[in-house]
């Protein structure tokens, strides 16, 4: 028996809208489409009748978890365009909330992985272990989402040494239970069972489909902007790009966890390096000269870009907006095929998207 | 700061462009696009040759070749959004579903540059096409 399964638009068990249709043999998944466009909200367009201080404010919105990438990567593509080198403390701090907000993204995507995987005792400490790096973000930039830690030509907001001192004590308590996780998660039998084998996506696949971020590390692809183009100094810390080579739903739970304890390894070095020195190169409004530069940066999801053509003048030429989901989420498709109903949930919740980056 | 090297190319190297990278394992990155101050439209596209950017651009073209067969899902969203939101014809790209836009206005999708209309015009223009359709209902 064949039929079309449409999941969404609005759905109960969708957090952002999004259409699958699901074209199903019994209960094994032949082929599948994805629609998009549910949430754009023209921000390329909006971004052209702005100046750079508002465009930052504008950007951050395009999404809730990752908006520090976001004005981050825009910030670099500006700077780019004028040729501005930020101090070197503003760009350590950006470094920290950058580290800071994958550790809280990635532990946000286990949580709900491990919901839809039906181990709700994990999600739910996922969640709580993650609380403790929310507190810090909000102690760090007032805020719990949208830090506003960025600025054109550094940081916004700057670290006390009281601050630096908290934060390290609080990675010496969140280390443990982060060492806990990832144990529990990479021999837990449940999880194994539900992921191991689902969703699998080969290496050369990987690359010819363009899948960037955990997502493509998951199948074996060594990409990571952070070290193959560096940017803000990430060429002063010494990390690992972790990847594994079993290309399913596992690997991507393994990679996430992984890059944690990189990323806390970041996050320890930029604050026990943190240089003096000013924060930023002063409050004036930047004019964008003639010229176009790109932007790029590791965010929690993949390779996030930005194109900044200035003409000039205050106000942006164009901007454009490439964000990790709009190359991984064509990849769902042929990673559903072949597998059942009722994996479908787990294997596009899988390369974490994010819809509202997606249609911006 | 990261480089971004531009290197102009014409139409008929654009296919074998990006042969060329995809024999060597490159990812491409962005095909971008936009109209210059001068009114000319340019459409670069832009291979990830670490550490560098290469983008390579032409100008003045509103009709360029797809790499689709070449770069498959990869190129095919990039392509589908320049075509809804820029009006740029890709040859060889099916563009019979949609990506943004919304499904109901389907016959102005590639016919306009909405990122370049000031958002006057394009309330106009949707109200000559919504006025349109309900004139074709009432015909039948």
């Amino acid at each position: 028996m064949s039929y079309i399964v449409p999941i969404g638009p609005y759905h109960p068990a969708l957090e952002e809208p999004v259409h699958a249709r699901l074209y199903t043999e019994g209960e094994v998944i032949r082929d599948a489409e994805v629609f998009v466009g549910y949430n754009h909200r023209g921000i390329e367009k909006l971004c052209t009748e702005r100046n750079a201080i508002q465009t930052l404010v504008l950007v951050e919105r395009v999404c809730g978890i990752c908006s520090h990438s976001h004005a981050l990567t825009y910030a670099l593509a500006v700077e780019s365009v004028n040729g501005v080198e930020p101090p070197k403390r503003g760009q350590y701090i950006r470094v920290i909330t950058a580290e800071l907000e994958r550790l809280h993204s990635h532990l946000l995507w286990l949580g709900i992985a491990c919901h839809i995987i039906g181990h709700d005792s994990m999600f739910m400490h996922a969640w709580d272990v993650r609380e403790s790096i929310m507190d810090l973000l909000e102690e760090l930039s007032g805020n719990r989402v949208n830090y506003s830690m960025v600025t054109i030509g550094g940081a916004r907001r700057d670290i006390s040494d009281e601050l630096r001192r908290k934060i390290l004590k609080t990675l010496d308590v969140f280390t443990p239970q982060l060492d806990r996780i990832v144990d529990i998660c990479m021999n837990d039998k449940t999880i194994a069972m539900r992921t191991q084998g689902v969703g699998v996506m080969s290496t050369e696949d990987a690359i010819r489909l363009g899948a960037v971020g955990p997502h493509a590390r998951a199948s074996n692809v060594k990409i990571d902007v952070r070290r193959d183009s560096p940017y803000c100094c990430y060429e002063d810390f010494d990390f690992d790009v972790p990847v594994w080579p079993s290309c399913d739903v596992y690997a991507r739970v393994v990679v996430r966890l992984l890059e944690c304890v990189e990323s806390m390894k970041i996050i320890r070095q930029a604050l026990e390096m943190l240089p003096e020195g000013p924060i930023n190169l002063g409050k004036k409004i930047p004019k964008i000269q003639e010229g176009l530069a790109i932007g790029r940066h590791e965010a929690p999801r993949g390779a996030l870009s930005y194109l900044v053509v200035g003409n000039g003048t205050q106000l942006n030429h164009r901007v454009s907006i490439h964000v990790p989901s709009f190359k991984n989420t064509p990849t769902v498709p042929h990673m559903l095929r072949g597998n059942t109903v009722a994996d479908a949930g787990l294997i596009i919740a899988s390369i974490d998207p994010c819809f509202s980056c997606l249609d911006r | 700061m990261q480089e971004y090297k531009q290197i102009p190319i014409t139409r008929d190297e654009i296919v074998p462009t990006a042969l060329r990278m995809r024999h060597d394992g490159v990812q491409l990155v962005m095909i971008h696009a936009f109209v210059q101050t001068d009114g000319q439209m340019r459409i670069s596209w832009d291979y990830a040759v670490d550490p560098v950017v290469e983008s390579y651009y032409v100008l003045g073209e509103e009709r360029v070749p797809s790499i689709v067969d070449i770069y498959d899902e990869a190129a095919r969203w990039p392509e589908l959004e320049l075509h809804e939101l820029l009006g740029i014809d890709f040859e060889g790209l099916d563009t019979s579903k949609r990506l943004f836009l919304p499904e109901d206005l389907l016959e102005t999708q590639g016919k306009g540059q909405i990122l370049v209309t000031p958002l006057s015009e394009l309330v106009e223009k949707r109200d000559e096409v919504l006025a349109d359709r309900q004139r074709k209902e009432e015909d039948k």
